[in-house]
C-alpha cells in the first residue's frame, strides 16, 4: 500500500504532468476502490494489496521478448521505449499523437470517469509518466499487423498507457501483449477511438509469470458504422483484472468480443465488461470463457446497457465456464439493463466440468483420458484463440495452454 | 404499427379492491420502541420466549441499515410514523364464524374470498388476516381430523408453543436482513401450518391478507412445517384499499420440509399499486425462504406479482437434504410507475440437489422491473443441477427491464445453466392474430398469457384462472 500512502501525501510535485496531477487529485479523495461495490466485491483483498505493494518504476529495464522474432510483415512497438513514429506509406500512415492531442483526449476521457468504475485508469494515469504513454493515429488500409508490448520489471509496479485513434475508413489488425515478470505489477490502460467506418481486430494476450499482477483496463469508443472485434486471453497471473468499457456513441456499430481467462494454483483472474449502446441499431456478440483449476478463482461480470435511444439493438452475451477442481471457484454475473422496447437482448451462462459422455466416447476409441481431456480443452480454447489476430500463425498459444495443462 | 392510443385506452381498469371497510379498530400509537414491542406482545398474551425473540430482533434492527442495492427508488420510510398494531374490535373469543363482525365477512365476500362455511364446495381452507390480526380460519375441524394444524400464528403461539419455539426464526433468522429483523420485532399475525408425518393435506390451504388501515403497516409471519412424507399446497392472496400514502408491508415466510415432504407455495400479490402518477401504493418488502431439510424434500414457489408500488422480494430455497428440489416460477408485471426488484436464491448445499427457475417479467408504462437471482453451488453439492430461464417483455418505450443473475459455483461436479432474453410484443404475431379477427386488446392479452404460460401451468387451478384475468386487466391500456 506504499503507493496509496504516496498518493495521499503527494500534494504537488513539479515533475508531474498535468494529467498526472488531475488523476492524483481525484484519487486523493478516495485512494482505494470501494470494496463493497459490485466491481470490487469479489476481488481478493490481500492479492490486491500485494499489487500495490511494489514501488513505482518509471524506467524500463530492457527485456528479451519471449515471443517469435519479428518478421518484416509486422510492426512491433514497445511501450516505454522512446520512439519517433512516423510511418507514411502509399496506403496508410501511422503517426505518433502530439502531446497536445494526447492531453486533450485523455483529459476529455477523465471528465467522464467515475471514481469507482475507473479506479484502475485513475491509478494508471497518475503513475504513468510521459515516456510510458504511447499515442498513435492510424489511417488507411492494408496496414501490416501491429504488435504492441507492455511489460513490468520484477519487484516493481509499472504503469503503461496506450492511446489509439483509428481514422475514418481505416482497417487494422492489432495485437497487444502484456507481460508480467516474476513478482511484478503492471497497470495497463488502453484507449481506443474508432472513427466512422473504421474497423479493428484487436487482440489482447496477457501472460504472467510467477506471482505477477495485472490491472488491465480497456476503454473503447465506437462511432457510427465502426466494427470492433476483440479477442482476449489472460493467464498465469497471480492476480489480474481485465476491465472493458465499450461505448457505441451513435449506434449502428458492431462489437464482437471473445475472451478467455485461465486460472490455476491460487490465482484470481477477473473480467468486467460494460457495454453501452447510445444509439440505435447497435450489435453485440460476446462470449467469455473461464477455466478454473486447483484453488483458483475466476470471475466474470458483464453488463449490457440499452437506454431508450438504442432501439433495434441486438445484443447477446454468453458466459461459459469450466470448473475443474473441488477447491476452485467461479463467479459469473451477466446482466442486462434495458429501457428501449424494440430490442433483442439475451444472455446465457453455464458452469460445468468436461463432458463425461464425450470423454467416455473417446476412451472407447482408444484415446487415453489425458489425451481425451486435452482434445476437449483444445476445442474449448480454439474458439477464442482463433479469434485473436496475428497470433494464429506465429504464437502457438494453443500449444502453450495445452502443454501447461 | 401498433396504435398507441388504442392500447392505452384498452386497459384502464380501476383497482377494484380499493375500498375501505368502515370498522372500529383497536390501534396503538405510532412509533417503534421497546415499549411498543412489549405492548404488542402483551396484547397477544405471548410467552416470554417470544417477547425475548422480538426484543433481540429489535436490538439487531436498530444496528442495521436499510438495504440500498436494489434498483429501486422510493421516498425514505419513516419507521416512527407507522402504526405497528391495528386490529378490528370484536368479541374476545370467537367460537364460530357467525360471531365474526358481519362487516368483516362482507369485506372478504367482496374480495371473493369464501369465508362462510356454506361455500364448502370450493374446498379451500382460508385463514383471513385483516390488518394485524387473523379474523377467521375455515375448515378447521376437517383439517384437525387429519392432524393438520392450520391456524393463525397467534393461536399457534398459545396452543403449539413447542413447535413455534423450535422452528420460528430457523429459516429466516432475525438478523437475516433489515426487513426480516423489523418483522421479527413487530410481527402481529399470520398463518401457521403443520402437516404431520405421512399426511397429504386433504385440501388447499389459503391465507388472505387485507390491509385496511392507511397508516398502519402489515407485518405478518407465516410458518409452514411439513413433516416426513407429507405434502401441502398453500395459496396466498393480498389486497389493500387505495390511499394517497404509502403503506409498509414487511412479511416473513418460513417453510420447512423434512424427508420426502413437499410444499407448494403460491402467491397472487395484488396490493394497491398507486395511481398513474405513482401516488400511494404499498411498499412490499418480503423475505420468503424455504429450507429443504430432509432427503428428497421439495419446495416450490410460484408467484404472480402484479400489485405494490415497490416490490422487494426474493423467495428462496436452501437445499440441504440429499436430492432435494427447489423450484421458482414467477410472473412479475409492472405498469405505470411501479418498481419491482424480485427473483430468487437457490443455495445448493446437499448433494444431488436440483433447482429450476422460470421468471417472466413484463414491464409497461414507466415502470421498472428487475430480476435478481442467486444460484450457488456449495462444495458438497456434488451432482447438483440448476436451470434458470428469465425472460422479459417490454411494452412501451419508457419501461425498463433489468436482469441481474449472480451465479457462483464451488463444485466442479455440478451443472448450472442460465438463459435470459428480452423482447417486445411481436408485431408479426399481433398482425396475424388481428387478421384472424381477434381484437387488438385480446390479441395482446393472449400473447402475454402465452408468454407466462410456463408459470401459470404451475399455479393451482383457481389461481391460474385468476392470474390470467388479473394480468389482462392490469395490462389494459398500457400497450404501445
Amino acid at each position: 500500500m506504499e503507493i496509496i500512502e504516496k498518493i495521499k501525501t503527494n500534494k504537488s510535485n513539479d515533475n508531474l504532468t498535468e494529467i498526472q496531477k488531475i488523476c492524483l487529485h481525484k484519487l486523493q479523495s478516495c485512494p482505494l476502490p470501494n470494496p463493497k461495490s459490485e466491481l470490487w466485491r469479489l476481488s481478493n483483498k490481500s492479492k490486491f494489496s500485494n499489487f500495490l505493494d511494489y514501488s513505482v518504476n518509471q524506467k524500463d529495464s530492457k527485456f528479451e521478448l519471449p515471443y517469435p522474432k519479428n518478421s518484416q510483415s509486422t510492426i512491433r512497438l514497445i511501450i516505454g521505449e522512446n520512439y519517433q513514429i512516423k510511418l507514411i506509406e502509399k496506403n496508410y500512415s501511422i503517426q505518433q499523437l502530439s502531446e497536445d492531442e494526447l492531453q486533450k483526449y485523455i483529459k476529455e476521457q477523465i471528465s467522464f470517469f467515475k471514481q469507482n468504475e475507473n479506479w484502475s485508469d485513475l491509478l494508471n494515469m497518475s503513475l504513468s509518466c510521459k515516456n510510458n504513454i504511447l499515442g498513435l493515429k492510424i489511417n488507411g488500409s492494408k496496414i501490416p499487423p501491429i504488435e504492441i508490448f507492455s511489460n513490468a520489471s520484477s519487484n516493481s509496479l509499472n504503469a503503461k498507457t496506450l492511446v489509439i485513434f483509428l481514422e475514418k475508413n481505416c482497417d487494422v489488425e492489432l495485437l497487444q501483449v502484456n507481460l508480467g515478470k516474476e513478482n511484478s505489477s503492471l497497470s495497463q490502460s488502453t484507449f481506443f477511438c474508432l472513427k466512422e467506418n473504421s474497423s479493428v481486430n484487436h487482440g489482447v494476450v496477457s501472460y504472467g509469470e510467477n506471482r505477477s499482477n495485472l490491472l488491465n483496463s480497456l476503454n473503447v469508443i465506437q462511432q457510427k458504422n465502426s466494427a470492433y472485434n476483440l479477442g482476449s486471453l489472460h493467464f498465469k497471473f497471480n492476480y489480474a483484472r481485465f476491465e472493458i468499457s465499450i461505448k457505441q456513441t451513435a449506434g449502428n456499430a458492431k462489437t464482437t468480443i471473445k475472451g478467455m481467462q485461465i486460472t490455476k494454483k491460487d490465482e484470481q483472474i477477473s473480467t468486467y465488461t460494460k457495454i453501452e449502446f447510445n444509439g440505435p441499431n447497435g450489435f453485440l456478440d460476446q462470449i467469455n470463457k473461464s477455466l478454473a483449476d486447483d484453488k483458483s478463482h475466476a470471475i466474470f461480470e458483464g453488463s449490457i446497457i440499452v437506454p431508450k435511444i438504442a432501439q433495434r439493438t441486438d445484443a447477446s452475451q454468453l458466459s461459459r465456464n469450466l470448473l475443474l477442481s473441488n477447491l476452485a471457484q467461479i463467479d459469473t454475473k451477466p446482466q442486462l439493463e434495458i429501457i428501449a422496447d424494440d430490442v433483442k437482448c439475451k444472455h446465457g451462462a453455464t458452469i460445468s466440468q468436461l463432458n463425461e459422455e464425450e470423454l467416455f466416447y473417446m476412451r472407447t476409441r482408444g484415446i487415453t483420458l489425458t489425451e481425451a481431456s486435452k482434445l476437449q480443452l483444445s476445442s474449448y480454447f480454439q474458439e477464442i484463440i482463433s479469434f485473436i489476430p496475428i497470433s494464429k500463425d506465429r504464437w502457438d498459444l494453443l500449444d502453450k495452454l495445452l502443454n501447461e495443462n | 404499427m401498433v396504435n398507441e392510443n388504442l392500447v392505452k385506452d384498452v386497459v384502464k381498469e380501476p383497482y377494484k379492491y380499493g375500498f375501505v371497510t368502515d370498522i372500529e379498530t383497536d390501534k396503538i400509537e405510532k412509533g417503534l420502541n421497546e415499549d411498543i414491542i412489549k405492548l404488542i406482545s402483551q396484547k397477544k398474551e405471548e410467552p416470554k420466549f417470544l417477547l425475548d425473540f422480538r426484543l433481540k430482533a429489535f436490538k439487531k434492527w436498530k444496528k442495521m441499515k436499510e438495504p440500498d442495492w436494489a434498483t429501486l427508488g422510493y421516498k425514505k420510510i419513516d419507521y416512527q410514523d407507522i402504526i405497528y398494531y391495528s386490529a378490528p374490535k370484536q368479541k374476545e373469543k370467537i367460537s364460530s364464524l357467525d360471531e365474526v363482525d358481519p362487516k368483516l365477512l362482507e369485506t372478504f365476500d367482496k374480495l371473493g374470498i369464501p369465508l362462510t362455511e356454506q361455500k364448502k364446495l370450493t374446498n379451500v381452507a382460508v385463514d383471513a388476516v385483516f390488518d394485524s390480526v387473523s379474523i377467521a380460519t375455515t375448515f378447521r375441524e376437517e383439517l384437525a381430523e387429519h392432524g393438520v394444524i392450520f391456524c393463525s400464528i397467534s393461536e399457534a403461539v398459545k396452543n403449539h408453543a413447542d413447535l413455534i419455539e423450535k422452528y420460528l426464526g430457523t429459516v429466516v433468522p432475525a438478523s437475516d436482513n433489515y426487513f426480516a429483523a423489523l418483522n421479527s420485532a413487530v410481527f402481529s399475525d399470520g398463518s401457521f401450518v403443520y402437516i404431520p408425518k405421512g399426511v397429504t393435506c386433504p385440501m388447499d390451504l389459503s391465507s388472505y391478507f387485507r390491509i385496511n388501515s392507511g397508516d398502519s403497516g402489515q407485518f405478518e409471519r407465516t410458518l409452514i412445517i411439513a413433516e416426513e412424507s407429507s405434502s401441502v399446497s398453500y395459496l396466498e392472496g393480498c389486497t389493500a384499499p387505495m390511499f394517497d400514502t404509502n403503506t409498509l408491508h414487511a412479511a416473513v415466510v418460513e417453510l420447512v420440509a423434512l424427508d420426502d415432504a413437499s410444499i407448494k407455495y403460491s402467491t397472487v400479490q395484488n396490493w394497491y399499486a398507486g395511481d398513474e402518477e405513482g401516488i400511494g401504493g404499498i411498499f412490499n418488502f418480503v423475505t420468503k425462504r424455504g429450507k429443504c431439510l430432509g432427503k428428497r424434500s421439495k419446495i416450490s414457489w410460484s408467484q404472480v406479482e402484479t400489485g405494490s408500488a415497490i416490490t422487494w422480494k426474493y423467495p428462496s430455497c436452501l437445499l440441504l437434504g440429499e436430492e432435494s428440489v427447489g423450484e421458482f416460477y414467477s410472473v412479475a408485471l409492472t405498469n405505470n410507475l411501479q418498481q419491482a426488484d424480485t427473483g430468487t436464491k437457490m443455495i445448493h448445499i446437499g448433494p444431488k440437489t436440483k433447482s429450476t427457475i422460470v421468471s417472466k417479467g413484463i414491464s409497461a408504462g414507466k415502470s421498472k422491473n428487475s430480476y435478481r437471482g442467486l444460484v450457488k453451488m456449495g462444495t458438497k453439492a456434488t451432482g447438483s443441477r440448476n436451470y434458470s430461464q428469465c425472460d422479459s417483455m417490454l411494452i412501451g418505450d419508457q419501461a425498463s427491464a433489468n436482469t441481474f443473475p449472480y451465479i457462483k459455483s464451488q463444485q466442479p461436479n455440478s451443472e448450472i445453466e442460465h438463459e435470459a432474453s428480452t423482447c417486445r410484443i411481436s408485431e408479426d404475431q399481433l398482425f396475424y392474430l388481428q387478421s384472424r379477427g381477434i381484437e387488438f386488446e385480446e390479441a395482446v392479452s393472449m400473447m402475454v398469457s402465452g408468454f407466462c404460460r410456463d408459470v401459470f401451468n404451475q399455479l393451482p387451478m383457481e389461481f391460474a384462472a385468476e392470474a390470467d384475468k388479473l394480468l389482462a386487466l392490469k395490462l389494459e391500456g398500457s400497450v404501445g
